[in-house]
């Protein structure tokens, strides 16, 4: 996948570093995504994926090091702060409530008001679901009913409706973190073909993936983490065979392209 | 991508179906939301059949209303408690308690009434929120935390009553409250017997019920949602109409609709208003189905907690004044045991013990089945302690009844 060399990023985090207690989850974490590009995120447990990106969507506040927004630095407190900066997360549990329908999900904590009463604010129903269904509409995703319960759907419909929601409101970047980990092999294709069409509407993703597969089949690039350090960044390429055996290889630690960074 | 899609029954073309077989899908179908209300239906038939009348008798019903007054407004700020998966056990006393204060206030104070009422309804609002800082601020079990409140405002209202036992209340405006009936309006020569103002409000009612509910319909179809065909819909409507319509007709034939009645509709309304309409019940909902997303999303789950133990100390202290002005007094043991008839007020009302489902329509109607219940067997003269046990079967049934359509959903 060909990147103008002169666009902005849409994120760049330079030199993160996150420590808990003794423990140092990041040491100097640089990363860079584009515009309109997959970037997969993987790493054995504890090698710090998770860790970093809780880092850019607000969950974490980094010791050091600096992240920019297509350009611009800023700083999250928490995060509705970098939501409000465009960058959604989806979580592995799909985080809905089971017990709302697929619009309220969609719209849950930035409801459309339709007028006030005194202190209280009045939906406007009808708004929120029209544009639900012109959502589900344009990301192609069929579900029976904007007014069905999410608990009422399968592991796949759930996890494009997480997905939906975070497309909803002008994201920047949308984070997944392990967005199928939870589904059956049917249901695995299904998002990653939701994927898919998210990217070519233009959107700029971050996957967290234990799933190598899934990262070769959406991916442009891929960068390894392995302790709390990148040890590879590299755009995804080649047969998924060789893939394998080259990400397993940076994992276990058997090859580092930032040795000389680490030991500087 | 590509999901397998239910295609959404269009029922309209298929006029064909018979309507039981229709009404047996309708009902299959939406069996969660019907249930209470049949049952309401088939214990007061019951009743009515076995006491020859005299259960739906004007004199019985208005009795029936305003003895679930007082259970049904804390039903209502229970269900939502339990709606965000807390439960709050110190509301009974509390409301024994500030019905002791307002009796105090009144007579040992001298406060006019219209003072003494928002001060209590504000010290129930101040005692939800003590409740709601142990819970959310203190992370304190709602059940352990409630349960001092429970011990607490025991000991307060026997500390506010030992000096006199009973205190007597004198205030005829307060003592209505409880006893008392809306005024009716002239005589003109038609329908003299009856309560006219309350069958003007009666055909108030209907009227806004069928406009709202035509109106829904017309819009959902304007969008293509489905629905269920003209038959069951005016068969519901029917339906309604009818329990409106007599209800009105019978407490029309006494001394037309009681002041408690009037509070508890009022306060039904509002609720529901506020957790089907707006984005605070919106929220509440979302709190109670996953707190951690609504976390994520940007809501305050403690905020929501605030409001929801604030709404339920308000309403006990509601249910005080409703309890105390029917006694006209205050005594050493009111609100014993409220909290638990509202508790079981709640389930049978259909609220789920997991968190995020429960309407406040059906906490009304499970609080009118529970006071039914002991309405119809005093009449019948069964003994208490088989009273008992027959509500307790009821209540079992309810939750019962709720867990076997939850698993079916699944």
């Amino acid at each position: 996948m060909p990147q103008p060399v002169d666009s902005v990023p849409v994120v760049e985090m330079r030199n993160i570093k996150k420590s808990f207690g003794a423990v140092q989850a990041l040491r100097g974490v640089d990363l860079v995504l584009n515009k309109n590009e997959v970037l997969g995120l993987v790493g054995d447990n504890a090698a710090g994926k998770s860790t970093l990106m809780k880092v850019l969507s607000g969950a974490y506040i980094p010791d050091e090091g600096e992240i920019l927004i297509e350009g611009q630095p800023v700083h999250f407190s928490n995060p509705m702060d970098a939501r409000r900066m465009g960058i959604e997360m989806v979580y592995q549990d799909y985080a809905l409530a089971n017990n709302l329908d697929v619009s309220a999900n969609v719209f849950l904590g930035r409801e459309v008001v339709k007028y006030r009463v005194g202190p209280f604010q009045v939906m406007d129903y009808h708004q929120m679901e029209e544009e639900t269904r012109e959502l589900l509409t344009r990301l192609n995703i069929r579900l029976p009913s904007v007014k069905q319960k999410v608990e009422r759907l399968s592991g796949g419909q759930r996890q494009a409706v997480a997905i939906a929601r975070a497309t909803a409101f002008n994201a920047k970047v949308i984070i997944m973190d392990e967005p199928t980990a939870a589904l059956s092999v049917a249901s695995t294709q299904q998002v990653l073909d939701l994927i898919q069409e998210l990217k070519d509407q233009g959107a700029s993703i971050i996957i967290i993936s234990h799933r190598l597969e899934d990262i070769f089949q959406v991916g442009d690039r891929m960068i390894v983490l392995r302790q709390g350090r990148k040890v590879c960044d590299t755009p995804v390429s080649g047969d998924l065979h060789n893939f394998r055996e080259q990400v397993v290889a940076y994992m276990i630690g058997a090859r580092d392209d930032f040795a000389a960074k680490a030991t500087a | 991508m590509i999901l397998p899609q239910k295609q959404p029954l269009d029922r309209q073309e298929q006029f064909s179906v018979p309507l039981v077989t229709e009404l047996y899908y309708y009902l299959r179908e939406n069996i969660r939301e019907y249930a209470m209300f049949i049952a309401l239906f088939v214990i007061m038939g019951i009743f009515a059949i076995a006491t020859d009348g005299l259960f739906i008798s004007s004199r019985n019903l208005v009795n029936l209303l305003n003895q679930t007054g007082y259970i049904a407004v804390l039903a209502i700020g229970m269900t939502l408690v339990i709606v965000i998966r807390h439960i709050d056990l110190s509301v009974g006393f509390l409301a024994g308690f500030l019905g002791a204060v307002a009796a105090t206030a009144m007579t040992a104070w001298n406060l006019p009434v219209y003072a003494v009422i928002p001060m209590v309804l504000g010290m129930g609002i101040v005692a939800g929120l003590i409740n709601s800082f142990l819970v959310a601020n203190l992370g304190i079990p709602a059940f352990v935390a409630t349960l001092a409140g429970w011990l607490g405002y025991r000991g307060a209202l026997q500390l506010l009553t030992r000096a006199t036992g009973t205190i007597i209340i004198r205030d005829e405006i307060f003592n209505d409250i409880g006893n008392g009936f809306i005024p009716d309006i002239p005589d003109i020569g038609i329908l003299s017997g009856m309560h006219r103002a309350t069958l003007i409000l009666g055909l108030l009612a209907i009227a806004i019920y069928l406009a709202s509910e035509i109106r829904s319909r017309l819009r959902s179809s304007n969008n293509g949602i489905p629905q269920s065909s003209l038959t069951v819909f005016i068969l519901k409507l029917v339906l309604i109409t009818a329990l409106i319509g007599g209800t009105t007709w019978i407490l029309s034939g006494y001394r037309g609709l009681s002041w408690t009645a009037v509070i508890v509709l009022v306060v039904v309304g509002f609720y529901h208003f506020i957790t089907t309409r707006t984005v605070l019940g919106r929220h509440i909902y979302a709190v109670g189905g996953n707190p951690e997303a609504a976390e994520l999303s940007g809501i305050s789950v403690k905020k929501i907690t605030h409001v929801v133990f604030a709404s339920m100390g308000m309403l006990s202290a509601l249910s005080g004044i409703l309890y105390a002005s029917r006694l006209r007094s205050a005594t050493t043991t009111a609100g014993t045991l409220f909290e638990l008839d509202a508790i079981a007020a709640a389930y049978v009302g259909g609220v789920s013990a997991a968190g995020g489902v429960g309407r406040v329509l059906g906490s009304l109607v499970g609080a009118l089945v529970m006071t039914s219940l002991t309405s119809g067997m005093n009449l019948m003269g069964i003994d208490i302690s088989y009273q008992y046990i027959v509500r307790a079967l009821v209540l079992a049934a309810a939750v019962i009844f709720d867990v076997a359509t939850r698993q079916k959903v699944k």
